[in-house]
């Protein structure tokens, strides 16, 4: 049980550390905003608490420190600044690592822990010139809130008639009093008429009862809290008599304290009354009739107004994968009925298929969530890289309730990552090259999310030096990646940038400029079937747009047939099909290529490359799709149509083939494999150039 | 392999590829499906005949026939595929075994299981646990866990180069 | 003279966490890890409190709560169960066998440190 309270506690440790990161670049904005202060403190609070309770004791004592000087900013006895903020991003990270355990240890880089102690002590010196103070816990109670100072009195009448077996459990008595001497102030009385004759009187049992009067702020179930522990054996009684009492009326409790002891007996509200009416009589009192009755009001806590609740990524998958399975079987429904030609049979096939698909919505848009927490991020990295590059960089961003699948946006973070750190390091100009461009010294990167057709479009634009074709072009001519005399568009100049091994960059820094990174962006968006562009101008800056899917476990799809196999291509790549005949292959003398509109577009045979010889017809179909900016065509038997399906692993047994992403279950109940257009693609380009430099040798 | 890798009596079902008839240990089995069709990967070698859709999970299906160096499985009446689960790392893998048929369940205490002979069978003798004896027969008992590993099955064919049609 | 108080808990990290805190709020702490090892420390020096898990192996802490009781220098000692939401009839098993009051697991620092100085000061 420990292990996975642990983990919660990491799980959470990790949340607030998150919070506390925005918060911090929230406040460096905004450093006398109280709320956002509490709020800083209340997190480091929390993490340190909370962290003793779980074995993180160097967590623990590592954020003693800074809880300390956040105290002393809460309370305004000292102001944020820059250094406070750094030190405590820093420290922030530090406590991150921490939270990793290998074996009983945990990771502590102890020169850098122990500068930020040392850095926030002197700080905190500075204000406190008394001995250290021993940080006493707060002592909270576990219902109302404390900090209200409500302004509301009631008068309860308390009495409390202990069981005699009281000691017994190891209960003193004089303690529960106490506690409610803390609460307000206190007449007591204390009753000894039930104790028995002292030959007949048993030390280890309880005779003493009381009878109290409390003004207090503190409401009944503060009050019963207190007795929580006796309650069960004990008579208790408490009366909330604050309407016995004169308005405004100022009770002399020394007065009362006095007259309650002189009397022994247990008419101790005999007692309290004719105290408030002999008060009454020696003043002339004005009785207000109208008496508000406010409620002590519990604030709410700062809990988000939207509930929510955490659940474990397997069970979303699970729902995920019967949903799925769902709308298979949903499917072969769908045929039987139609194929039984049964009418009742047919439209309750087609409600369970209309209810099937909301299903199937829902259970994708529990996935979905906003991608703006990724974005908050950046602001985080964007800062920190501006620092270590001497660059001036804002980060500014829209579209951050886009949402998009759990998984999408969690691959997307190290492509975002570096598509960045590429546009500070390259992109954007040195504030003095920026002056003299006639730009402002601050360089601008905006990220953008929104939703257009099935798919989110993810932009990352800069106002830096911008793409120059130039340079682009001559370096993809040395790294033979493309040929002299090649032809090709600005766009497709552009996206050289993301082949293997390509950098223009003169300097390579300790950020990017290898030639590792863009290439690997690339493939991790293909691999979410998304795509990457990219637009640019000369000393002005660069768009790059990505393109992806709004979920992976659904693909919108062509079915088709080769052989007697079925294949689905993905919908997005494909803009048309048109006929192949056995004429227009003659026509091309042995290349792979065909006249459209004029145009020369070149395919791939698929029957050739998957080896399927039988049943070839003599009318092939061409199916073109839009594949890095230019047009391949992928020949195909049949071309059945659109087709929504749940996509399915092949399983391990399947992860070195090259061209199939996945496979899905047809209505029929058959398997159709689901084609990576862009692998084939890139796999015949490879084919087609060995084959070119071959006939050459 | 020199001693039998069986230490206690247990039952297996029993198939018969070509001439020869091996054993599963029943454990391992999931269940027995009649031949559907198969959904062959392009670029995979001849004996992963492909997958095919088990009440909605993609199960890979091995000939093995073909595995064993024997001719390809020819479809029949008879011919059966067997479901079983094996070991791989952590995890359990469902497969498919596509056999000509399948016999019946016999139940073979270690004694009566001698060790893999080195030479005369046709297999990887890593692919065997051991040679049960029963009445005058032979049952090969197969290690599958080790026949459908994934070193033995992720194989991709080469993509040679290919002629274009004239 | 610090109050001193023994925190019997066969789970180390609950353990650390109860006698980090209370040690800060100024109490001496002595640690047991199950029923028998506290009851060979028991007698050691004097408790004022005594605050002990339910669940341990060995001895239970209902059964350690009936062990010490029956002990003449613990029997008005205060007893604190620790116990979780699902264990509401654990409290009253414990009160019946004689504790003071009980911790509801999992609980913040401060939580602890006010039943605490509820029940010993």
């Amino acid at each position: 049980m420990i292990d996975s309270l642990q983990q919660a506690f990491i799980e959470e440790t990790r949340e607030l550390l998150g919070e506390l990161e925005i918060t911090l670049l929230a406040v460096e904005d905004a450093p006398t905003d109280s709320e956002l202060i509490a709020k800083l403190f209340r997190a480091l609070h929390t993490i340190k608490g909370s962290s003793a309770m779980f074995g993180f004791d160097d967590i623990a004592l590592f954020t003693h420190d800074i809880e300390t000087a956040y105290d002393l900013i809460r309370n305004g006895k000292l102001g944020v600044t820059k250094q406070i903020i750094d030190l405590t991003l820093l420290a922030r990270d530090e406590i991150s690592n921490m939270l990793v355990k290998t074996g009983n240890h945990t990771q502590i880089n102890e020169a850098n822990t122990k500068k930020i102690i040392e850095s926030f002590r002197e700080i905190v010196s500075s204000f406190n010139k008394t001995e250290k103070k021993q940080l006493h816990a707060v002592v909270e109670p576990q219902s109302s809130s404390i900090d209200k100072s409500s302004d509301v009195f009631h008068h309860f009448h308390i009495r409390f008639i202990p069981g005699k077996d009281l000691f017994l459990t190891g209960t003193n008595p004089l303690m529960l009093i106490e506690e409610l001497r803390e609460m307000g102030s206190l007449v007591l009385s204390a009753h000894l008429d039930k104790t028995p004759d002292f030959t007949s009187l048993n030390p280890e049992e309880c005779y003493c009862y009381w009878n109290a009067f409390l003004k207090t702020t503190k409401n009944l179930d503060d009050l019963q809290d207190v007795f929580i522990f006796v309650a069960d054996n004990s008579e208790l009684t408490f009366e909330n008599i604050s309407n016995e009492i004169p308005k405004d009326f100022e009770i002399d409790f020394a007065k009362l304290q006095n007259l309650v002891s002189q009397n022994d007996n247990d008419d101790f509200r005999a007692v309290l009354k004719q105290y408030f009416s002999v008060q009454k009589q020696e003043k002339q009192l004005e009785i207000n009739t109208t008496q508000k009755q406010t409620q002590a009001t519990n604030s709410h806590s700062e809990s988000d107004s939207v509930s929510s609740i955490r659940v474990s990524s397997e069970k979303l998958d699970e729902l995920v994968n019967l949903v799925g399975e769902l709308v298979t079987i949903q499917a072969t429904l769908s045929q039987v009925a139609l194929s039984n030609n049964n009418n009742d049979m047919i439209s309750i096939s087609e409600e369970v298929e209309r209810i099937t698909w909301s299903l199937r919505d829902s259970a994708l848009n529990i996935r979905m969530l906003p991608i703006g927490s990724t974005f908050s991020k950046f602001k985080r990295l964007v800062r920190d890289l501006s620092n270590e590059l001497g660059k001036e960089v804002e980060l500014s961003t829209d579209g951050a309730a886009t949402e998009l699948d759990k998984t999408v946006i969690e691959k997307l973070n190290d492509p975002l990552i570096h598509i960045i750190r590429n546009s500070i390091d390259h992109g954007v100009e040195s504030p003095e090259e920026r002056i003299k461009a006639g730009k402002p010294s601050i360089g601008k990167v905006h990220l953008s999310a929104s939703q257009s057709g099935g798919n989110v479009l993810i932009k990352i634009i800069d106002d830096g030096a911008g793409l120059n074709k130039e340079a682009i072009r001559e370096k993809a001519i040395k790294s033979g990646i493309i040929a002299e005399n090649a032809e090709l568009s600005d766009s497709e100049l552009y996206t050289l940038i993301f082949a293997p091994g390509f950098s223009t960059a003169k300097k390579v820094t300790s950020v990017s400029g290898r030639g590792v990174g863009m290439d690997v962006v690339r493939r991790a968006i293909e691999g979410l079937r998304g795509s990457v562009q990219v637009s640019s101008e000369l000393g002005k800056g660069t768009v790059i747009t990505l393109k992806l899917p709004l979920t992976l476990a659904i693909i919108d799809g062509l079915l088709v047939k080769i052989g007697s196999d079925h294949y689905v291509l993905p919908l997005s790549s494909i803009e048309e099909c048109i006929e192949l005949t056995q004429d227009d292959v003659k026509k091309a003398h042995g290349r792979h290529v065909v006249n459209v509109r004029g145009g020369i577009i070149p395919y791939i045979n698929l029957r050739e490359r998957f080896r399927i010889t039988e049943n070839r017809p003599k009318i092939e179909q061409i199916v073109i799709a839009s594949i890095n900016n230019h047009h391949v065509g992928f020949v195909v038997d049949q071309v059945f149509g659109q087709h929504q399906t749940v996509l399915k692993s092949l399983g391990k047994y399947y992860e070195k083939v090259e061209g199939i992403s996945g496979a899905t279950i047809l209505g029929d109940g058959t398997v159709a494999l689901i084609l990576d257009i862009n692998k084939l693609t890139e796999n015949e380009e490879l084919e087609e150039t060995k084959l070119a430099s071959n006939s050459f040798k | 392999m020199s001693n039998s890798m069986v230490n206690e009596t247990k039952q297996y079902l029993t198939f018969k590829l070509s001439d020869e008839i091996f054993g599963v240990d029943v454990a391992q089995v999931r269940e027995i499906l009649d031949y559907v069709k198969i959904t062959k990967v392009p670029q995979t070698p001849d004996f992963m005949c492909g997958v095919i859709n088990l009440r909605g999970s993609v199960v890979t299906v091995v000939d093995m026939n073909l595995k064993f160096g024997m001719k390809r499985t020819e479809r029949t009446v008879n011919t059966c595929i067997v479901v079983v689960e094996v070991k791989i790392g952590d995890e359990t893998a469902v497969l498919g075994a596509l056999v000509d048929s399948v016999q019946e369940v016999f139940e073979i205490e270690p004694q009566n299981i001698e060790p893999a002979p080195r030479i005369g069978t046709k297999l990887n003798t890593e692919f065997i646990k051991g040679m049960g004896k029963r009445d005058e027969n032979f049952i090969i008992i197969l290690d599958i866990d080790k026949v459908f590993s994934t070193e033995e099955l992720e194989l991709v064919t080469e993509s040679s180069n290919y002629k274009p049609e004239q | 003279m610090p109050k001193t108080i023994m925190t019997v808990d066969d789970s180390a990290s609950v353990r650390q966490m109860v006698a980090y805190t209370l040690k800060e709020a100024g109490y001496g702490v002595v640690e047991a890890c199950d029923g028998v090892d506290a009851l060979s420390k028991i007698d050691s020096e004097s408790f004022s409190l005594i605050i002990t898990d339910l669940n341990m192996p060995k001895m239970d802490g209902i059964t350690l709560i009936k062990e010490l009781r029956v002990k003449p220098k613990i029997k008005f000692t205060p007893i604190l169960m620790l116990t979780t939401e699902s264990q509401n009839e654990k409290k009253m098993e414990g009160k019946t066998a004689g504790a003071t009051g009980w911790i509801v697991k999992p609980f913040k620092p401060e939580q602890l440190v006010a039943v605490v100085k509820k029940v010993i000061g």
